[in-house]
C-alpha cells in the first residue's frame, strides 16, 4: 500500500519583476522552494522521479498574478501557517505564498477545478478616461467574435463563451483598469490583454497598455 | 549609482527570455551601501553563464570581503542588445541595475576563445572604450581571467590586467591593491603598475609584445616580472565550495548544484591544456565534499548535485563519498552526477552507486581509435579497458553510451581514422552480444567527434591543426567506416575549430582581427546559428594576418611563442620532452598515482599534490 500523503494547497503571486517568468521557470522555482523549506515531499514512482506537484493554469510571460494555486503532495502532515512560513523563507521575493491549506485527495486537480479567471488590465491614458475605454472594449465584445494569431496559428474566440461576465473599466491612479472574467477551456483561453489591444486598435486608440494580472481563479459555479 | 530598472523594464516585453535581465533569483546578493563596486561578466547570454563555477566562486568570495559588492552581467542578447542601444541604455549589472562603467572594477572571464567577440561588445555596450589604451581615470578598470588568460595576447588589448591561474585568494588581493591605488588618488597608469606587482596578475600595456624572433618582455622600468606566474590555491580545503550559490529562474545549462570535489588532473592528456594549467592535483576531503554538497543542496533547492572537476571518479575517496552522499539523498528526488567517469569496472561501480536502480547514459572519452595514437597521446586506458567495460555496463542494462573522439591529433593516419570506425563496430558487437535480444533495438551508441585544436602550454603547442580540407577528408574516411545502424554520428563543427586554433595560439595582433568582426556585426560566435567564418577570413584578410599559417604551420621549438612570458609552472622543457615522448610512443604515468615526472609545477609553484585518501588506484 501507498504511503498516505498530504495534499497541501499554494496560493501564491507572480508579482514585479517575475512576471517575466515563464510558467515552467515559475513551476521550477516553486518546487526548489518546496525543498529549500525542507518540506517533506512526496516522489512520483518510475525512470525518473520527481516531487509530486501540480500547477494552475499557465500564465504567460509578462503577466502578473495575485492568487495563483499549486498541489504538493506532503509526506508529514504540518500545520498550514508553519508550512506558510518555512514557504516564504525559502521563496524569491515576487512569488511568494499568500495561503496554503490542505485540499481532499478526491478533489478535482488544479487545473480542472478552476475554469474562471478573473484578470485587470492597466492602461495609461489618462486624457482619454474610462468611457472611452469602455465603449471601445464594449464594441469588440457585441461583435461576437476575436480572431488572432497565436505563434503562427490562427485562433477564434467566441466572446460570449469566453467572457461570461462582462468587462468593467474604471479610474484608478489616473488610469484606466478593466476588470474581466475569462472562462477557460481546453482550447486555450482569451489572452485579456489581446482583447484590450485590439479594443484599442479599432478605436485607433494608442497602445498604452501598463499592466496584466491575474487576480483570482476560481470553479464557475463559485459566483453567486 | 542610478538604479536603471525603469528604463531596462520597458524593454522586457518586447525581448526573448526576459528572465535573463531581471535578478530576484534566491541566493542573488545585494548589497546596496557598499563603497566598492565589481561588475562580473561572463561574455556570453544568461543561460550560459549563470552556472559557471568560477563566477559562482569569485561572486561569494567578492561579497564576503567588507565594503565591497559583486554583482552579475551577462552579454544581453541581439534583440537586447539593439533595443538597450536604441534607448540609450547601457550595459548594467543584474542586482542593483547600475552601469557598469560606473562600477570600479569590470572583471571578466574568458572561458573560450570564441567569446572574445562578446568582450568587446559588453565593453562597447557599458560605454568604455574597447582598448585599454583609450580609457580615461572615469573607467572601471577591465580584469580579465579565465582558462583563456593562459595565452592572452589576443585579446590582451581590451583589459587593464588579467589574472593568471587560480581567483580565490587573487581577487581579494586585486581589490586590496585597487582600493589602495584609489585612495591614494593614483593615475590610471600608477594603478595598474599597483596591480602589476600582485603575483599572477599581468598588465598587458606594461609589455612589449612577442615579436618573430623575440618573446614579449616587460617595458623598460615599468617594474613588471619577466614572466607571470599563475596563482594557484595550495589547499583546496581552504575555501568551502559555495554553499548558497544564485539559483536561477530559467533553464541554464549546467542548471545544479556543483560542488568541485579536486582540481588539476595529471593524467597527462597530452593534448589536455587544462590538465597541464590546472596542475597538480588538490582533493577535498570526503567530509568536506558531503558537508558542501548537502549544504549545498539545503539551500538551493536545486535537484541535480554534479561531483566536478576533471576526472571525479580518480578521487582517492570516491566511493565513500558517493556512498555518503546516495544514503543521505534517498527518496528525495535528487540525482547526482558524475562529469566523467574512469574507463574500468571502478568506473562502472561509481556509475551504479549514483544511478539508484535507473540506467541513463554514461559517457567515455577513448579520444582516439588506435592504440598507437592513444599512446601519442598518452590517453593511458586499452581497447580491452574499453571493451571490458562495455560489456558489463550493457550486461549490467546501460543502453546508451557517448564516446568522444578526436580527428587530426598529431601523427594521425587514415589508419587510425578508420580505427574509430572499427573500434565502435566493436563495441557495438559487445553490446549486443550481452544484451538480451528483445532489448537490443534500444542499444544507441553516440558518437561525438571534434577536430584537434592544438592549446598553449601543452606538449602539442608546437604542431599545426588540420586545415579545413584535410578535417573534410577523415571526415570522409571516417563516415565510410563507422557503423551506421544503432550509431549516431555528430561533429564538432570544423570551421569552428579551426577558428579556435587561429585564437588559441594568436599574438597580440588578433585584436585588430577580433575588434573588425565585432564592428561587422559579429558576436556570440559560440551559437552555431551566428556563426560566420567568412565574416573572420575577411577581417584577416583586411588586417594582412594569414589564419591558416596561424593554425596548420608547425611552430620549432626554438620559436618565441605569444605566451611564452605567462607560466603555468609546467616547464617549456618539460612540454618538448613529453611531445617527444608522444612521437616516440611513450607514454608517461600519472604521478598522482606514481611517481613524480618532473613537470615542474610544484616546485616552482611552492605546492603539493594533495590526496584525501591514503593513495589513488
Amino acid at each position: 500500500m501507498a504511503d498516505a500523503t498530504f495534499r497541501l494547497r499554494v496560493t501564491y503571486g507572480k508579482t514585479g519583476r517575475l512576471r517575466f517568468l515563464s510558467h515552467l521557470e515559475v513551476a521550477r522555482a516553486c518546487e526548489r522552494t518546496v525543498r529549500r523549506a525542507g518540506l517533506e515531499y512526496a516522489v512520483t514512482q518510475g525512470f525518473n522521479q520527481r516531487m509530486k506537484l501540480a500547477f494552475g493554469p499557465a500564465l504567460p510571460v509578462g503577466t502578473a498574478g495575485t492568487a495563483e494555486v499549486y498541489d504538493v503532495w506532503l509526506k508529514r502532515f504540518v500545520a498550514p501557517d508553519a508550512v506558510l512560513g518555512l514557504l516564504r523563507a525559502a521563496t524569491p521575493e515576487g512569488l511568494s505564498p499568500v495561503r496554503a491549506h490542505y485540499a481532499g485527495e478526491r478533489e478535482a486537480s488544479v487545473a480542472a477545478a478552476f475554469t474562471l479567471a478573473d484578470y485587470e488590465v492597466v492602461i495609461g491614458h489618462p486624457d482619454r478616461g474610462p468611457g472611452r475605454l469602455a465603449e471601445a472594449i464594449g464594441d469588440v465584445v457585441s461583435s461576437g467574435v476575436l480572431e488572432m494569431e497565436h505563434k503562427g496559428a490562427r485562433k477564434v474566440y467566441d466572446l460570449a463563451i469566453c467572457l461570461p461576465e462582462g468587462v468593467r473599466v474604471r479610474e484608478e491612479d489616473g488610469r484606466s483598469v478593466a476588470s474581466l472574467t475569462v472562462r477557460m477551456g481546453a482550447q486555450g483561453s482569451l489572452r485579456p490583454d489581446a482583447l484590450v489591444r485590439e479594443a484599442l486598435r479599432r478605436a485607433g486608440m494608442s497602445d498604452e497598455l501598463m499592466s496584466v494580472t491575474r487576480t483570482g481563479l476560481r470553479p464557475e459555479e463559485a459566483r453567486a | 549609482m542610478t538604479d536603471l530598472w525603469s528604463e531596462v523594464e520597458p524593454l522586457l516585453a518586447h525581448v526573448e527570455r526576459p528572465a535573463r535581465y531581471i535578478d530576484s533569483e534566491f541566493g542573488a546578493v545585494h548589497r546596496p551601501d557598499a563603497g566598492y563596486r565589481a561588475a562580473l561578466l561572463y561574455p556570453d547570454t544568461y543561460e550560459l553563464g549563470m552556472a559557471n563555477q568560477a563566477i559562482a566562486i569569485l561572486y561569494e568570495r567578492l561579497n564576503g570581503l567588507e565594503d565591497v559588492a559583486a554583482e552579475r552581467v551577462y552579454v544581453p542578447w541581439k534583440d537586447m542588445g539593439d533595443a538597450m542601444r536604441a534607448a540609450g541604455v547601457p550595459l548594467f549589472t543584474l542586482e542593483s541595475v547600475t552601469a557598469v562603467r560606473s562600477c570600479d572594477l569590470f572583471g571578466i572571464t574568458i572561458p573560450y576563445e570564441l567569446t572574445c567577440t562578446n568582450v568587446c561588445e559588453a565593453l562597447d555596450l557599458a560605454g568604455i572604450p574597447l582598448r585599454a589604451v583609450d580609457r580615461s581615470e572615469a573607467d572601471p578598470v577591465v580584469v580579465g581571467g579565465g582558462p583563456c588568460a593562459f595565452n592572452p595576447e589576443p585579446v590582451a588589448d581590451f583589459f587593464d590586467a588579467i589574472l593568471v591561474g587560480e581567483g580565490e585568494d587573487a581577487v581579494a588581493e586585486i581589490v586590496d591593491a585597487h582600493r589602495a591605488a584609489k585612495s591614494q588618488g593614483l593615475s590610471r597608469t600608477d594603478t595598474l603598475r599597483a596591480l602589476a606587482r600582485v603575483p599572477g596578475v599581468y598588465v598587458p600595456s606594461l609589455y612589449e609584445p612577442a615579436g618573430a624572433d623575440r618573446p614579449a618582455r616587460p617595458r623598460e622600468g615599468s617594474g613588471a616580472p619577466a614572466q607571470v606566474v599563475k596563482r594557484v590555491v595550495a589547499d583546496l580545503g581552504a575555501f568551502r565550495a559555495p554553499v548558497c550559490p544564485v539559483v536561477p529562474f530559467m533553464d541554464v545549462i549546467h542548471d545544479r548544484a556543483n560542488v568541485e570535489v579536486l582540481r588539476g588532473c595529471t593524467r597527462g592528456c597530452r593534448f589536455c591544456q587544462a590538465g597541464m594549467i590546472y596542475r597538480p592535483v588538490r582533493e577535498r576531503t570526503a567530509d568536506a565534499i558531503v558537508r558542501d554538497a548537502l549544504a549545498q543542496l539545503r539551500c538551493t533547492g536545486q535537484e541535480e548535485l554534479s561531483l566536478t572537476s576533471l576526472s571525479t571518479t580518480d578521487h582517492s575517496d570516491i566511493e565513500d563519498v558517493l556512498r555518503r552522499l546516495s544514503a543521505a539523498l534517498r527518496g528525495r528526488a535528487v540525482t547526482v552526477s558524475l562529469p566523467s567517469l574512469r574507463l574500468d569496472s571502478f568506473g562502472i561501480d561509481m556509475a551504479r552507486l549514483v544511478a539508484a536502480g535507473s540506467r541513463g547514459g554514461l559517457t567515455f572519452a577513448p579520444e582516439a581509435g588506435t592504440q598507437r595514437l592513444r599512446d601519442v597521446i598518452n590517453k593511458n586506458i586499452t581497447e580491452d579497458d574499453l571493451l571490458g567495460t562495455v560489456r558489463v555496463a550493457y550486461g549490467e542494462g546501460w543502453r546508451r553510451l557517448k564516446l568522444y573522439f578526436m580527428i587530426g591529433l598529431p601523427t594521425e593516419t587514415d589508419e587510425d581514422v578508420r580505427g574509430i570506425g572499427e573500434l565502435v563496430s566493436r563495441v557495438l558487437a559487445i553490446a549486443r552480444e550481452v544484451t538480451p535480444p528483445a532489448e537490443r533495438g534500444g542499444i544507441r551508441i553516440a558518437v561525438s567527434v571534434s577536430t584537434f585544436v592544438p592549446k598553449s602550454h601543452t606538449p602539442f603547442q608546437w604542431e599545426g591543426q588540420l586545415t579545413l580540407a584535410q578535417v573534410q577528408d577523415r571526415q570522409r574516411v571516417l563516415r565510410e567506416t563507422m557503423p551506421r545502424k544503432g550509431v549516431d554520428l555528430h561533429w564538432h563543427d570544423s570551421e569552428v575549430s579551426f577558428l579556435e586554433g587561429t585564437l588559441a595560439r594568436g599574438g597580440r595582433d588578433l585584436s585588430r582581427v577580433i575588434e573588425r568582426v565585432w564592428r561587422s556585426g559579429g558576436g556570440f560566435d559560440a551559437w552555431t546559428e551566428v556563426f560566420s567564418l567568412a565574416r573572420w577570413m575577411e577581417a584577416f584578410d583586411a588586417e594582412g594576418i594569414d589564419p591558416v599559417a596561424l593554425a596548420s604551420v608547425p611552430r620549432g621549438l626554438d620559436m618565441p611563442l605569444p605566451w611564452d612570458h605567462i607560466s603555468s609552472g609546467v616547464t617549456k622543457v618539460y612540454l618538448a620532452l613529453e611531445r617527444r615522448r608522444a612521437l616516440e610512443t611513450t607514454v608517461t604515468p600519472d604521478c598522482s598515482f606514481g611517481g613524480c615526472t618532473a613537470c615542474g609545477v610544484c616546485p616552482a609553484l611552492g605546492v603539493d599534490i594533495v590526496l584525501a585518501g591514503e593513495s589513488r588506484g
